[in-house]
């Protein structure tokens, strides 16, 4: 297989580049004359490869382009394609789903793709506890998945679980010949697939480096065959600047960046005229996590008192200049599952020392852990900080990266009061924003707020019971207006995506969940 | 009088001595000289990013606050960080430095083994992990910087000790029956405290370099504390567009750690008769 010491040159691209590469070895660039090249310059590093290990949208281009699934989602506003998958058969109980898988689906080293891969990927997931485990822990226990022949996949669950298809996108399809062959000490081959590759999905690892990034070729033998216009050669490179990443996409050097840059780099792109936007509004909530288990914040008047201190208006107006927009709950306004006249709170400091006079624990300063790295989250910080200090009451700031910051949300006496950053979509379904995060049963894997609310656990419970999105919709709808009323996060904007692509990039097709990151629906000029 | 004469003629010299005293002021008076005083703990976000002008002299930052109100006050954290930390550094290195050499002992080799451990380190990856461990405040980078710096005091005291220890004044004293401790304090440091100033004065340029890249590192005082090096750190986002954001702080530590530079290089060609510029000019 490949490692990130041998770029193994697959045979066609050997043909394909076979006359350039006499004169141009050594040089990447050259290497492919003749085949479409496509730079991204992410700002978060690869350091992992398995796509077993990792859960976040900084490194979801490995999973979307390396693996399949049996199920995807496309399109905005997103919805769930069969991938892997060819058909599916729900039992009446919503507790058994038989997947029927596409004949002919290979993986990159050219064996078939059977059911016992799937198997063996939701037993890996379910035995390294890591990742998306979170999503599945609950619902499918170890052992219970069959393959029941070469081409079928069955699933028996727990319980009933609506959003099972949805989560589904995340039991990436590993090749279990391959990884078997190197596991170590039972660690599922943890250690190998960190830094390599094993799957079949529309891009094949060619080399690897943490500290760079990594390159991919395109797998000819895709199950879902290709468009011309399709990137040949897929280069996600790390550039952890801002000025850098948006100079490489104006000088072309990156073919695209993030979507999510502040109001003046996307301004600055646009008077370049080589850079087009695909501009979208996206499913993804900015907000604080409030430790509500940690007194006063366990006082539901501390917490409403910190939603008034918030300028809103300044800082989506002035600090981002518009580019979002205010959402007033936890779900994104273009989900369905959010109340459409959620009123939340506004910025009024008057409000807010009632509040804090009413609050019954003794106050204390507060600390917001800010993510360094991540302007707005920082920015967000210092614009609560600022409103609470106009009337007296003391936050302090910390700084520190996300990977510091995360370990501490599972432990309510070690978390941050508060800490501002984003609910990405990683499935869209209402349950993403309310049962995930705010689920009691939840403490420790999801619920990093420490909220109980004996009905909103009752809520998206019952929500997961149903499979009909019409008898969902009010209880999500009244779910989030409970986190509303009692202050449970505060929540800030939804937003939106501006995504900026060098001008020889023909047709994008954006999907929130994978922020374009899924280069398969990318066209280019050859 | 003579070295004072001196001092005045020594032009590189004078450059620190009026920067530093600059710094200095605009530490003491940054209330009365700021037009925005308020801006250190609050801001406006309707005038972000504004280019210097007529009402922000340095133009604003990402949270619309006055650069030049900011920097003003950032100098009191600058000062602040130096003078502490420079002088933790000289009260632990030079009493160690002086033992050390004045023996000649399994014990004064102990001390300079343990003094080139630390030295063996990088200085800025050490203060880094001490901070990271500590967690971003004010306290702790000064308490990183000191325990980083004080081998460069104790390895220059003992190289000036091991050469006044064979001195003939030195034995005098000895051989009177001054105490050991009588000896070094009255008869040793005086000798070398030329050397010891020279070498803290540049040292606070390199303590407040050091600063300023905790700062960038975002390991430096938190938010809205206007420290230097984390208002280059914001800054960056929004280059080259608001150029003013970086070069503000920027130019300013360029100018204090050029000033203390100027300032120590001058002090020791003053104070050193051995490397006395110019030989004769100075008489």
């Amino acid at each position: 297989m490949l490692n990130k010491f041998g770029p193994a040159v697959g045979r066609r691209a050997m043909m394909a580049g076979g006359a350039a590469l006499g004169v141009s070895a050594g040089l990447p660039d050259a290497w492919a004359a003749g085949r479409t090249r496509f730079v991204t310059a992410n700002n978060n590093p690869y350091d992992i490869l398995d796509p077993h290990q990792v859960f976040d949208i900084g490194r979801i281009a490995i999973r979307l382009n390396m693996y399949d699934a049996l199920v995807r989602w496309v399109d905005n506003p997103p919805k769930l394609d069969m991938w892997l998958a060819e058909k599916v058969d729900i039992a009446p109980d919503g507790k058994v789903y038989t997947f029927t898988l596409k004949p002919g689906v290979k993986f990159h080293d050219g064996s078939a793709l059977t059911s016992e891969d799937v198997v063996y990927s939701m037993e890996r997931i379910l035995g390294m506890k890591k990742g998306a485990y979170g999503l599945f822990s609950d619902v499918v226990k170890p052992g219970t998945t069959k393959a029941l022949d070469a081409r079928t996949v069955q699933f028996n669950l727990a319980k009933p679980f609506a959003v099972f298809m949805a989560v589904l996108s995340e039991l990436w399809v590993v090749n279990s010949k391959v990884v078997k062959q190197h596991e170590k000490n039972g660690d599922w081959g943890a250690e190998w697939l960190t830094r390599n590759e094993a799957g079949s999905g529309g891009y094949r690892l060619r080399r690897f480096d943490p500290a760079v990034g990594f390159q991919a070729e395109r797998f000819q033998d895709h199950f879902a065959g290709w468009k011309p216009g399709a990137v040949d050669d897929a280069d996600f490179r790390v550039a952890m600047e801002t000025a850098t990443r948006v100079l490489g996409v104006i000088k072309g050097e990156f073919n695209t960046t993030d979507g999510f840059l502040p109001a003046e780099q996307v301004a600055r792109m646009r008077e370049s005229g080589k850079v087009n936007f695909v501009e979208a509004e996206s499913i993804r909530t900015f907000y604080f996590i409030i430790n509500n288990a940690k007194a006063p914040l366990n006082d539901v008047n501390m917490r409403r008192a910190l939603c008034c201190m918030f300028d809103y208006d300044g800082f989506i107006n002035n600090i981002l200049g518009g580019t979002v927009v205010r959402n007033t709950g936890i779900i994104p306004n273009p989900m369905w599952g959010a109340p459409k006249d959620l009123k939340g709170y506004t910025y009024d400091l008057d409000k807010a020392k009632w509040y804090l006079s009413q609050v019954k624990e003794k106050l204390r300063p507060l600390q917001i852990g800010a993510m360094s790295g991540y302007p707005q989250s920082e920015q967000g910080a210092q614009m609560l900080q600022a409103g609470a200090a106009k009337i007296g009451f003391d936050i302090k700031v910390v700084t520190e990266p996300y990977t510091t910051i995360s370990p501490k949300l599972d432990d309510p006496d070690r978390a941050h009061d508060l800490v501002p950053l984003w609910r990405s979509a990683y499935f869209a379904d209402p349950h993403n924003w309310t049962g995930y995060i705010y689920n009691s049963r939840n403490f420790k894997s999801g619920n990093s707020s420490f909220y109980k609310n004996e009905r909103v656990d009752e809520l998206t419970d019952k929500a997961l019971l149903l499979t009909d999105q019409e008898q969902r919709r009010p209880l999500y709808e009244e779910a989030s207006r409970i986190l509303s009323e009692d202050a449970a996060g505060l929540f800030v904007y939804n937003t939106k995506y501006y995504g900026p692509f060098t001008k020889n990039v023909k047709s994008v097709r954006f999907c929130p969940i994978g922020d374009a990151q899924d280069l398969r629906w990318i066209a280019m000029e050859s | 009088m003579k070295s004072l004469r001196r001092m005045l003629r020594d032009r590189a010299l004078l450059t620190g001595l009026v920067i530093v005293t600059l710094l200095v002021l605009a530490a003491v008076f940054a209330s009365p000289l700021s037009t925005f005083p308020e801006h250190v703990t609050s801001f406006d976000p309707s005038q972000r990013l504004k280019p210097p002008g007529e009402r922000f002299w340095l133009g604003t930052d990402r949270m619309g606050a006055d650069i030049y109100s900011r920097l003003l006050f950032g100098a009191r954290l600058t000062i602040l960080v130096a003078v502490v930390a420079t002088t933790f550094a000289v009260v632990i290195g030079v009493p160690i430095g002086l033992v050390a050499g004045y023996y000649r002992n399994w014990f004064s080799d102990l001390l300079m083994r343990v003094s080139d451990v630390f030295l063996a380190v990088p200085q800025i990856v050490l203060a880094i992990a001490i901070a990271q461990t500590l967690g971003p405040a004010i306290q702790n980078v000064i308490l990183a910087l000191s325990v980083t710096y004080w081998p460069f005091w104790a390895r220059l005291v003992y190289a000036e000790t091991r050469s006044l220890r064979n001195e003939v004044f030195i034995e005098a004293a000895i051989a009177m029956g001054a105490s050991p401790l009588r000896v070094m304090v009255l008869h040793v440091v005086p000798s070398i405290a030329s050397s010891i100033i020279v070498r803290t004065t540049i040292g606070m340029g390199a303590t407040i370099l050091a600063a300023a890249s905790l700062g960038f590192l975002g390991l430096g005082a938190p938010p809205p504390a206007p420290e230097w090096g984390r208002m280059i750190a914001e800054s960056r986002e929004f280059l080259p567009d608001a150029w003013w954001y970086a070069t503000a702080p920027g130019v300013a530590i360029l100018l204090v750690v050029m000033g203390f530079n100027l300032l120590g290089d001058g002090l020791r060609d003053v104070l050193d008769p051995r490397i006395r510029r110019g030989g004769q000019r100075g008489g």
